[in-house]
């Protein structure tokens, strides 16, 4: 699926990921291929991509939103 | 006409003064870039958030927060962004200048106690504060480039002015950057939140022309999500929640990139005046070296008249 972070000073990443572990307001979630459309806060935490080539990205996140639309590409507002 | 030594050091003291107008030109042309570039990086992100918030707007039976709630106009909040700094031609003055119009068509004086104003920037809080008791609050030091931790403290004031009722309307008197040579003038409202008017400001951010509207144009747009597909949605905790918190960040952003333009705005009329400052000061030191060549001429062609006199005389 594809996947977008941006905060307001840059893009933090972009492109192809197979797996996003992240913390939510109501808890931690991993979102897959497929993923009901969702939309929902995320609380402090650090966010683990997994992309295309099994390679693993973090980001810190303080807080931010998190979209999984029907196409499932995720988008995801965050403040560093 | 001046003696060779006092033109001598006229045109010494004009050369110095290109010298540093044109460094301040060519730094402001630099800083002008760099903002740009930093409102148009938020971009994607303003365009999300939007995204956001549409499809939150698309569910039935939401009671919509505070913050995006329509009510009844009474107070207004009117808010000014200037420059900090002078040297920037006509920047500050097209602002107030505009501001007084308003003032002027509205009837409104400034003591009418249904206008509070907030000064952004040291210029419009000098004005403000003499003119006005009901300053808000004046913010300063918004600095060459703003960044979000500057920017927090006046979006918090505003939001909780609003949420608070001290005012039920917040219109901001602020500069558009066109172009680097055109800046206009823009008077918006960015409370209550309203879904047109972000979305309006988001398209602004990109320059009419010039290297950044070329790149701008490749990517950000809204997605359409429609009503049947917003029911499909999970939403967590619930929306009213996101609602809220999405609301205090459409209008940090806003302030944000409206702060972002007026940076770059500054930068830009900084550079032309600059400029001109520069060109004038050549003009300048053009003339005087007439002037100066001629007065050394004349000088010689005296003492030669005098030798030539003298050895007449001798004869």
């Amino acid at each position: 699926m594809k996947l977008s972070v941006y905060s307001l000073k840059k893009i933090l990443y972009q492109g192809e990921a197979s797996s996003i572990n992240c913390q939510t307001v109501s808890g931690e979630i991993t979102i897959l291929e497929h993923h009901r459309p969702l939309l929902s806060m995320l609380k402090e935490g650090v966010l683990r991509i997994l992309d295309g080539k099994k390679q693993e990205h973090f980001l810190p996140v303080k807080s931010g939103f998190l979209e999984v639309n029907k196409d499932s590409q995720v988008r995801m507002i965050v403040e560093e | 006409m001046d003696s060779l030594q006092n033109i001598k050091r006229r045109i010494k003291g004009i050369g110095n003064i290109n010298q540093i107008t044109k460094a301040m030109e060519l730094v402001a042309a630099t800083k002008m870039r760099r903002s740009q570039e930093l409102a148009l990086t938020s971009r994607p992100y303003a365009f999300a958030a939007l995204d956001f918030l549409a499809t939150l707007s698309q569910l039935d039976g939401v009671v919509l927060p505070a913050i995006l709630e329509q009510r009844p106009i009474e107070k207004k909040l009117v808010v000014l962004v200037t420059s900090d700094k002078g040297l920037c031609g006509s920047f500050n003055s097209a602002i107030i200048r505009e501001f007084e119009r308003f003032l002027k068509k509205n009837s409104i004086s400034f003591k009418d106690p249904a206008y509070a104003f907030l000064a952004i920037g040291q210029k419009a809080g000098q004005y403000l504060e003499r003119r006005t008791k009901n300053l808000a609050g004046k913010f300063t030091r918004v600095g060459d480039y703003t960044t979000l931790e500057q920017i927090k403290p006046v979006a918090d004031k505003v939001v909780a002015g609003f949420l608070n009722k001290e005012w039920d309307e917040v219109m901001v008197f602020s500069t558009q950057f066109r172009s680097a040579l055109k800046q206009d003038v823009l008077t918006r409202k960015i409370l209550p939140v309203s879904f047109e008017n972000l979305k309006k400001s988001a398209q602004d951010i990109v320059p009419e022309t010039g290297k950044f509207a070329e790149i701008a144009r490749e990517g950000g747009t809204l997605i359409h999500t429609d009503k049947k597909e917003a029911k499909e949605y999970i939403i967590e905790p619930s929306p009213e929640v996101i609602l809220n918190e999405l609301g205090a960040h459409l209008v940090l952003m806003e302030i944000y990139h409206m702060i972002l333009e007026a940076n770059a705005s500054e930068h830009a009329a900084r550079r032309v005046a600059m400029k001109n400052a520069s060109d004038n000061a050549e003009g300048l030191a053009a003339d005087l070296t007439l002037i100066y060549n001629k007065s050394r001429q004349a000088s010689i062609t005296k003492e030669i008249i005098e030798i030539v006199a003298g050895a007449e005389v001798m004869n």
